[in-house]
């Protein structure tokens, strides 16, 4: 049965304020439901009730914060006394901690049940964390009283229209009785990753509405828990606009005419080489164009702002005149220890923010780097990609390729060729005892191009593309080129000492 | 002290609505189905408000309330509680009723109705 919004039976969402988690939780918790939250000892549950209780008191609601653990609420607070959504003003009038732990120690779950109706009601809560649920479940009740206590809550949840959120260290999730019968379940795990470790929330059921699967990353900082909601299970609702049929300069008169007339605006390309090979000073030479009609912007992970200037001046480019004019931007990220969903975040907020059309992330090393699991990497891509066309953004996206010479180019993740609308090669090749920088175009949305090599080379006027190359010309020293992507699985290398290109 | 009957077969409302009315200071009885809340309108101490679940096995609250009505209990307030609306319920009822509450309600409209239709000394 469907319920519309004027349907008095509908449940009304009950926003967490947490943010990132309303958009997982499509709006919030249900009124009157019941939902379990688990993770192992600091993953972050405490953190997240708490939190979820201050919103909830500083909108006007009254919460209630039970523990059944043989721990002071005072020491609890000082715990969370350096996180600022603390607002000990709304405690206890709005928010109230009390110690269930005699009540179950004495009485068992009879007498735990009585307590939190006798508190709600005397309170009119309509928000209950129960901490420590770990230690009711592990009393020895049986499964039938275990149910009956799950039951009672459940149905004083609903008719109270109560949120009720049950926080458990308990990491065995089958077999449990309340598993099946809550609303809800959430799991804060905290995974390894190359090293460092990355926080991540799953909603495994929500009853009632529809929410994000999957795992989404979060972060604690002194603001409390923030979500990073998977990006390509949010963007692909998206709709897709008309694909314009109009082309931009890439900033080099003779690539434009390789390109028949440059690249197709709301496109995508891929620029792979070697380090050195010259993907930055190509993405430079198309932000170049960028102009007040066609706001340009420079989403990097290995040059810092001064140094792409100062690069782009070696090439002739004023790159600074225009940051300077508002027509470019220059944004700069350390590939390490991030979150994937962050930096899309912050690169599809650059692009509203100015109505970008011209995008250069410089690399796709880097958000690799960023990924956490490598496996998610091309869909991320992909919603990216399908997000920037959407929106009329025309990309160029370098990346790096593993092998300096020789005829494999290795992209650096699995199925980018198959996403991007268009792929540039550059690549070294050695001839006549010297290395000499080859350009060509692999593929072009919907449009013919110029398949002939040509020899590149980079001045202090920018970038200069010669005549094609001819049978018998350095070329035919060139081996075929074999393009493969790198081991899913494999670290990506890090760029260092780089120089301009 | 007053004395209100609830009348609800779903496990655990019969109960919580006890633990509420209770805190409100009035006596509770219980019945899951109509059969047995006639059952209780007959004992001691009678009660001076039922609160009626419209769907039970055995007898339904419409059929309980038919058997008030043609019966001894006329004049007792009677409050549904239903998932259906208002209307449905009134036109299978056939009797009046005094009050009506459509599930899922809030305990604090149930206290409001109660404490109305059955005010404390």
């Amino acid at each position: 049965m469907t319920q519309d919004a004027s349907d008095p039976r509908r449940l009304a969402d009950s926003p967490t304020g947490v943010p990132g988690l309303d958009v997982v939780l499509g709006g919030g918790f249900l009124s009157g439901g019941v939902y379990i939250v688990q993770g192992s000892p600091g993953a972050g549950k405490t953190i997240l009730a708490n939190q979820i209780c201050f919103y909830h008191a500083s909108r006007g609601g009254r919460a209630l914060y039970s523990t059944v653990l043989a721990e002071s609420h005072d020491r609890l607070l000082q715990h969370l006394a350096s996180l600022r959504f603390l607002d000990t003003r709304v405690i206890p009038e709005s928010l109230r901690y009390v110690s269930a732990f005699r009540e179950l120690e004495e009485q068992g779950l009879a007498g735990l049940i009585n307590l939190l109706r006798r508190e709600v009601l005397r309170q009119q809560v309509s928000l209950l964390v129960l901490d420590g649920w770990l230690a009711v479940s592990d009393g020895k009740p049986s499964d039938i009283s275990l149910r009956k206590f799950v039951h009672e809550l459940q149905v004083f949840a609903a008719l109270q229209g109560c949120v009720v959120l049950l926080l458990t260290g308990d990491a065995r999730r089958d077999h449990r009785p309340e598993y099946t019968m809550v609303d809800g379940l959430l799991v804060l795990d905290d995974v390894r990753h190359l090293g460092w470790r990355l926080r991540e929330l799953e909603v495994l059921k929500f009853r009632g509405k529809s929410f994000l699967r999957g795992r989404h990353a979060f972060r604690i900082t002194g603001e409390g828990i923030r979500v990073y909601p998977r990006l390509e299970a949010l963007l692909p609702l998206t709709p897709e606009s008309d694909v314009p049929t109009s082309r931009l300069s890439i900033g080099i008169e003779r690539m434009d005419g390789v390109l028949h007339g440059g690249l197709p605006a709301a496109s995508t390309t891929i620029v792979v080489g070697p380090s050195g090979s010259g993907k930055t000073s190509l993405a430079l030479h198309f932000l170049s164009c960028a102009s007040e009609a066609e706001p340009g912007l420079m989403f990097g992970f290995f040059e810092t702002p001064r140094l792409l200037i100062a690069n782009a001046r070696a090439l002739g480019l004023d790159l600074g005149g225009q940051v300077d004019a508002g027509h470019v931007e220059l944004i700069w990220h350390s590939p390490t220890e991030q979150i994937l969903d962050d930096i899309g975040n912050q690169l599809l907020d650059a692009i509203t923010r100015r109505n970008v059309k011209r995008l250069a992330v410089d690399g796709l090393d880097g958000l690799v780097e960023a990924a956490g699991p490598p496996d998610r990497v091309s869909r991320f891509f992909a919603a990216i990609s399908n997000e920037c066309r959407a929106r009329g953004v025309t990309m160029l996206l370098s990346a790096e390729s593993a092998n300096f010479v020789g005829p494999t180019v290795t992209l650096p993740i699995e199925g980018i060729s198959a996403i991007v609308d268009n792929l540039i090669l550059l690549r070294f090749v050695e001839a006549r005892a010297r290395l000499h920088r080859l350009i060509s175009v692999l593929k072009l949305r919907g449009s013919n191009f110029d398949r002939r090599l040509r020899e590149f080379e980079i001045t202090d006027h920018g970038i200069e593309v010669l005549e094609a190359l001819a049978d018998g010309d350095i070329a035919e020293n060139a081996p075929d080129i074999r393009i493969a992507a790198s081991p899913a699985n494999s670290p990506v290398r890090r760029r260092q000492n780089r120089e301009p290109g | 002290m007053h004395t209100v009957l609830v009348v609800d077969d779903e496990f655990g409302v019969p109960e919580l609505l006890e633990f509420v009315l209770q805190e409100e200071g009035y006596r509770v009885v219980s019945a899951t189905n109509g059969r047995q809340g006639l059952q209780r309108l007959a004992e001691d101490p009678r009660p001076g408000l039922v609160l009626l679940d419209y769907m039970m096995p055995v007898l339904n609250g419409p059929g309980m309330l038919h058997a008030m009505r043609e019966g001894d209990y006329r004049s007792i307030p009677v409050v549904f509680m239903s998932s259906l609306d208002e209307d449905a319920v009134r036109k299978a009822a056939e009797h009046e009723f005094q009050a009506f509450l459509r599930k899922p309600f809030k305990l604090a409209e149930l206290v409001d109705i109660v404490r109305r239709l059955l005010p404390q000394d």
